[in-house]
């Protein structure tokens, strides 16, 4: 008992400003919901004609939940519960293979093994944690629902279910730490199931049977076999049933036996699911730097042109929907309208504000491209290749390039897409130049974060990757919830993103781009400039 | 000769640790140089200096005579190195990283010659390319840099700590390569803290010690600095006689007398004046022993090394 007191509290050492920061950051993002909710769908019919839209839609309802009624709670219920889940689940995810599978890949597992505390305790106490950290993130949400002011029993509920669902991929993650070698592989599984889960509630909303009033879904049988559906199906606000959640936690203790079974049968350092293995020789393509970089990058760029794909599609093809709105709900459309950017006609916003995200996206990948440059060098590999006769300078000059063409490829993902979304619509003629203008016009933020990051590996190696999020993020923030949230200008206008051109109608101002490009290419400059005195900086 | 690596005053510091506190290096071409100190001493640290991988904080460094931190690049087409530490992509495969390190380091102009290079090396370090990075063990890391290194032709090849990790069959291995390049002609700098590895393969050592040079030169300049042990069978001679003729050598000191054989130490430059008196002893099984590079560490680093009775010297290879 002492070695599982020792090894849980060695992890909540290890994580406690990490998981502070995702448990505050969830409550605020569910603080935050909750005052946008009251502000801009204040009454019960706005409500009821935006669940009325969604339900016949259908597809919106992929994306935010299930119609259970107008009144305020079950609203908001149906717009963030799933969101709120989905970083729960990535919570869970993360946590469970920081402390299981990339212990035993970094051999440090094999340390503790060896000692008393034996096999088993690290997993019970990484167990632990992430159920606690789960009724942690239920408790705050739920405070957090109530302070925005929601009625309490509800709100305990919502949280339940958040809790609940965070649990559920607390076993995941920890099967898939069982099965696979690495901790990318883990974590790849592990989100999988978390996005996974999303979809099929997703799916099962889309396709349930709405009442006659539109304003209830009975979802299909897909919701059934997701943990985020089961915490939907708790009906918070209105029914307040907590029996779905007795499947989660079922479904928990099942895969928690059969992980300890797993764990009994198989060596440290193992997975179920053994390694391949690859070419004895290396191709063509691994003939320089460039190509390494270009390896090393590769499959993070086609997981971030699939999101950028995905949410092309979702613009244009949701385009159409808006469009219809504004026939059929001119009020909503008007405060839609106004929250958006007046002036434009409500597809045109919804485009623009549609590929800002998008924007978002494309700045997220290029950030990852100067991570990957900090990851290398703190691996240590990023030292033979400079042994040999690669100069630094050029090496880092590689990686921009190399994020250039992530940028563009995002880009070009959700340009293709969105233009596939439209080309069934009505209005394509109108669409193709406006898709066309919103992609381009999110090239420049995306090369200034590019930027960016490149200098921060530069000026401040160790803090590379801790900055290159922390700046996107924030910046993202700042640029799409800072209106929304009723912040002033100038705060607003510090995030880069505020400053992407905004394709709405004829006269386009194009100069914030010109801008962007500027600072992003003589960022990208002086960072391979400074390269030339920069010496290599190991880990620690 | 010329001088291939020359390091006079090296100096660094990272914040507030003195990694190198005046560090003097010279490596000669054609030679096999030996760079030994305990762990922390400032081996990797020096390397990468001389890699231009990192700055000095103040004296001088030279690799073919240029500045190593200037012309890295163009230096590097000359240098083989493998790191104390090898990392591999966790995506690529052992084959694809040997590959790779030896395209990077512009040795594989002659395709032919370098496929065979490299498939006689991993027949005799018996290694399976096939595997992804993060499936190798240390030892195999470890082989994919030296494959790697081996693979192209260097003027100059720096081994940071080379054989950790590696087992004593693979030791052989290794140094029968090291072998093949010195005898090639290539200069050898051979960083190491394990001192049989040095004794069997260097021409010259230099010995550092907190970032300090506190000795240079042959083996054989080196061992006087340490005593001969001198032992033979003492059945039948009367203890006390033989400790008052042993007494009346000049040079002999620290006579025992155990288990039936009796031992003392002699200044390695004056074994030759004790000889004679051996032989008018008539004595029987005399052994004569060099002094070892551990007895050469004991003295140098004998004070830290009392103080950590606990650890010992040869186990010591981590
Ligand atoms: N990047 C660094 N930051 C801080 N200290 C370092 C760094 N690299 C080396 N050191 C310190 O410098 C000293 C020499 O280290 P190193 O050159 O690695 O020794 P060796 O290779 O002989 O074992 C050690 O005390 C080590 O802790
Ligand atoms: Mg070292």
């Amino acid at each position: 008992m002492t070695a599982f007191g020792t090894l849980l509290r060695q992890r909540l050492r290890r994580d406690r400003l990490q998981l502070a920061l995702w448990l505050v950051g969830t409550a605020l993002l569910a603080y935050s919901s909750v005052a946008a909710v009251a502000d801009t769908y204040g009454s019960e019919s706005e409500r009821s004609e935006i669940l009325q839209l969604a339900t016949a839609s259908r597809t919106i309802l992929v994306f935010r939940g299930t119609p259970n009624g107008p009144e305020l709670g079950a609203f908001l219920f149906f717009q963030i519960f799933a969101w709120l889940a989905l970083m729960g689940g990535l919570m869970s995810t993360f946590l469970v293979t920081r402390h299981t599978r990339a212990e035993e890949e970094q051999g440090r597992a094999e340390l503790i093994a060896a000692t008393p505390a034996g096999r088993v305790a690290p997993t019970v106490a990484t167990l632990v944690l992430g159920v606690l950290a789960n009724l942690a993130l239920g408790a705050l949400v739920a405070l957090a629902f109530i302070v925005g002011g929601l009625e309490a029993a509800g709100s305990w509920v919502a949280g339940a279910a958040i809790a609940a669902s965070g649990i559920a991929f607390v076993a995941i993650g920890l099967l898939a730490a069982q099965l696979f070698r690495t901790s990318r592989g883990a974590n790849g599984a592990g989100v999988a199931a978390v996005v996974g889960a999303y979809l099929l509630r997703g799916i099962g909303d889309a396709s349930g049977t709405p009442s006659s009033d539109l304003l209830h879904v009975t979802p299909a049988w897909p919701s059934l076999l997701s943990p985020i559906g089961w915490g939907q199906a708790t009906g918070a606000y209105v029914e307040n049933d907590v029996a779905p959640l007795m499947l989660a936690l079922g479904f928990t203790a099942v895969l928690v036996g059969v992980v300890f079974w797993l764990q009994s049968v198989r060596d440290q350092g193992a997975s179920l699911l053994p390694g391949r293995n690859g070419r004895a020789a290396a191709g063509p393509a691994l003939s320089n730097s460039f190509g390494l970089a270009w390896r090393l990058n590769v499959s993070t760029l086609i997981a971030w042109a699939v999101g950028g794909a995905v949410a092309g599609l979702t613009a244009s093809s949701l385009s159409e929907l808006v469009a219809q709105l504004g026939g059929e709900a001119p009020e909503i459309a008007d405060t839609l309208q106004a929250a958006l950017g007046g002036g434009a006609t409500l597809e045109q916003a919804f485009i623009a504000t549609f590929f800002g995200i998008i924007g978002v996206l494309a700045a997220c990948s290029a950030v990852q491209v100067g991570i990957r440059a900090r990851q290398e060098e703190a691996h240590g590999t990023a030292e033979q290749v400079l042994a040999t006769a690669v100069p630094r300078t050029r090496w880092l000059l590689e990686y921009w390039f190399v994020g250039v063409i992530v940028i563009v490829v995002v880009l070009a993902a959700a340009w293709l897409a969105g233009l596939a979304g439209a080309a069934t619509s009505d209005g394509a003629d109108e669409l193709v130049p406006l898709i066309s203008q919103a992609a381009l016009a999110q090239l420049p933020v995306s090369l200034v974060f590019l930027g960016l990051v490149l200098l921060a590996f530069v000026w401040m190696p160790r803090l590379t990757i801790v900055l290159g999020w922390v700046l996107v993020g924030g910046a993202a923030i700042l640029g799409t919830f800072g209106p929304l949230l009723g912040a002033p200008d100038w705060l607003t206008d510090l995030s880069p993103f505020t400053h992407s051109p905004v394709p709405t109608g004829d006269d386009v101002d194009w100069a914030g781009g010109f801008w962007m490009l500027a600072i992003g290419l003589v960022a990208a400059a002086l960072a391979v400039a400074s390269m030339r005195r920069r010496e290599l900086t190991t880990a620690g | 000769m010329t001088t291939v690596i020359s390091a006079a005053g090296l100096q660094k510091r990272f914040g507030r640790t003195v990694a190198l506190d005046g560090l003097d290096l010279d490596v000669q071409s054609g030679e096999v140089h030996g760079f030994l100190g305990p762990n922390g001493a400032g081996k990797s640290t020096t390397i990468r200096i001389l890699l231009g991988l990192a700055r000095t904080s103040g004296g001088t460094a030279a690799l073919f005579g240029e500045n190593p931190w200037k012309h890295a690049a163009e230096l590097h087409r000359r240098v083989a190195y493998v790191p104390g530490d090898v990392s591999l992509w966790p995506n690529l495969t052992g084959g694809e990283a040997i590959d790779l390190l030896a395209r990077l380091r512009g040795g594989t102009g002659d395709r032919a010659g370098y496929a065979a290079r490299k498939q006689r090396l991993l027949e005799v370090f018996d290694f399976d390319p096939r595997k992804k990075g993060r499936a190798y063990s240390k030892g195999n890391r470890q082989k994919v840099a030296l494959i790697a290194a081996f693979a192209t032709p260097a003027e100059l090849y720096i081994l940071d700590e080379p054989t950790s990790g590696l087992d004593p069959l693979m030791e052989q291995v290794f140094n029968r390569e090291i072998a093949r390049v010195a005898g090639e002609g290539a200069t050898v700098l051979l960083s190491s803290h394990i001192l049989s590895e040095v004794e069997e393969l260097c021409d010259r050592v230099s010995i550092i010690r907190a970032g300090k040079t506190v000795e240079s030169g042959t083996l054989a300049e080196l061992r006087h600095l340490t005593r001969t042990e001198i032992a033979f069978a003492a059945d039948g001679l009367d203890p006390a006689a033989l400790a008052a003729e042993i007494d009346r050598i000049p040079d002999a000191h620290d006579l025992v007398i155990d288990h039936g054989r009796a031992s003392f130490t002699v200044d390695s430059d004056r074994v030759a004046s004790v000889l004679p008196e051996l032989t008018r002893l008539e004595v029987r099984a005399l052994t004569v022993s060099p002094p070892s590079l551990e007895e050469l560490f004991l003295r140098h680093y004998g004070d830290e090394l009392t103080e950590r009775v606990a650890e010992p010297v040869e186990g010591a290879r981590a």
